[in-house]
């Protein structure tokens, strides 16, 4: 059995604990604690080691997901989580254009550290403030090169919205590997 | 009644002052903001803060799924000294670092006793 380790990164309320739960077979390992600062404004807990869950891909392999904490004094357990993780999908409520600039923030600190594959999905896009899909494609990936990273919009609340996402990101962590391994045999 | 943080922080420093070999101290909220702290130079209170919180959840999670009971404190051993993490009721988490020459016994005492201090200051 092949374990594949993926990240939920992303900013906070994003739904990262949510996806996780969402999804993992296991009752999914929080570390929720009563928010006292800005986030409490947006919810009452927050996570603040890691979250969790686990799920079965096919017959050979296992999902092991692990969802980071959102806010940037936590950023060691994005460093500790993301060296070990083989592809990640960084998640961005759709809602709160003020926090794209923190998500790309997120990223940078992500691609300083690995390069393996990654999306981008966007939460909260039934959200009345929420932007349209285009807007925030142009705002995530105005300070982006080539490569972009593919962008997705996931309910976390939803089992098949989450499973989906989770497919994009497997099928793009396999084609990668297909691709080293093309380049490493072709001579 | 508000919390008295120059009082918390007077009470912290004197801990570190006073007591043998203790090194720094820091009191956290539980979601691993700094309350009062009296560090080290270098450290970065915001840091060390998250870091607190973030090792005691996971603790206080594997009492809880392994059938532990509640958590008293967590205890890391470095060859170069002590940390240990102590919950302070519902709303704080206090870190005591030290360095090897402390005597267990009397660390775990002190800090008993500063807890029973700091506790009724948060109340």
């Amino acid at each position: 059995m092949e374990i594949m380790r993926l990240v939920v990164a992303g900013t906070v309320g994003a739904g990262k604990s949510t996806f996780i739960r969402t999804i993992s077979e296991i009752e999914a390992v929080d570390t929720d604690k009563a928010a006292t600062d800005e986030t409490a404004l947006l919810k009452k807990k927050t996570t603040v080691a890691f979250d969790f869950g686990r799920l079965a891909f096919g017959p050979e392999m296992a999902l092991h997901l692990y969802g980071t904490p959102g806010q940037a004094r936590f950023d060691f357990m994005w460093d500790i989580l993301i060296r070990k993780a083989h592809a990640y999908i960084l998640l961005v409520a759709a809602n709160r254009p003020s926090e794209f600039r923190y998500a790309r923030q997120i990223l940078q600190f992500m691609k300083q550290r690995v390069r393996i594959p990654m999306i981008v999905g966007l939460t909260h896009m039934d959200c009345l403030e929420a932007w349209d899909l285009e807007t925030i494609k142009i705002s995530l990936r105005q300070l982006e090169g080539k490569g972009h990273p593919p962008i997705i919009t996931v309910d976390a609340r939803d089992e098949a919205s989450v499973a989906e996402a989770l497919i994009t990101l497997m099928q793009l962590l396999m084609q990668t590997r297909e691709a080293a391994e093309n380049s490493m045999n072709s001579p | 009644m508000a919390i008295n943080t120059e009082k918390l922080a007077h009470l912290l420093q004197e801990f570190v002052t006073v007591t043998a070999d203790v090194q720094g101290a820091a009191l956290v909220t539980p979601d691993g903001l700094p309350l009062a702290s009296s560090l080290p130079g270098p450290m970065d209170e915001e840091r060390v803060s998250a870091m607190s919180a973030a090792m005691l959840s996971l603790g206080e999670r594997i009492c809880k799924e392994l059938a532990r009971g509640i958590i008293d404190r967590i205890f890391v051993d470095g060859n170069e000294g002590y940390g240990i993490l102590t919950s302070c009721g519902e709303d704080a988490v206090l870190l005591v670092l030290a360095n090897r020459a402390a005597k267990q016994g009397v660390l775990m005492l002190e800090i008993k006793r500063a807890l029973e201090s700091i506790k009724p200051m948060l109340a």
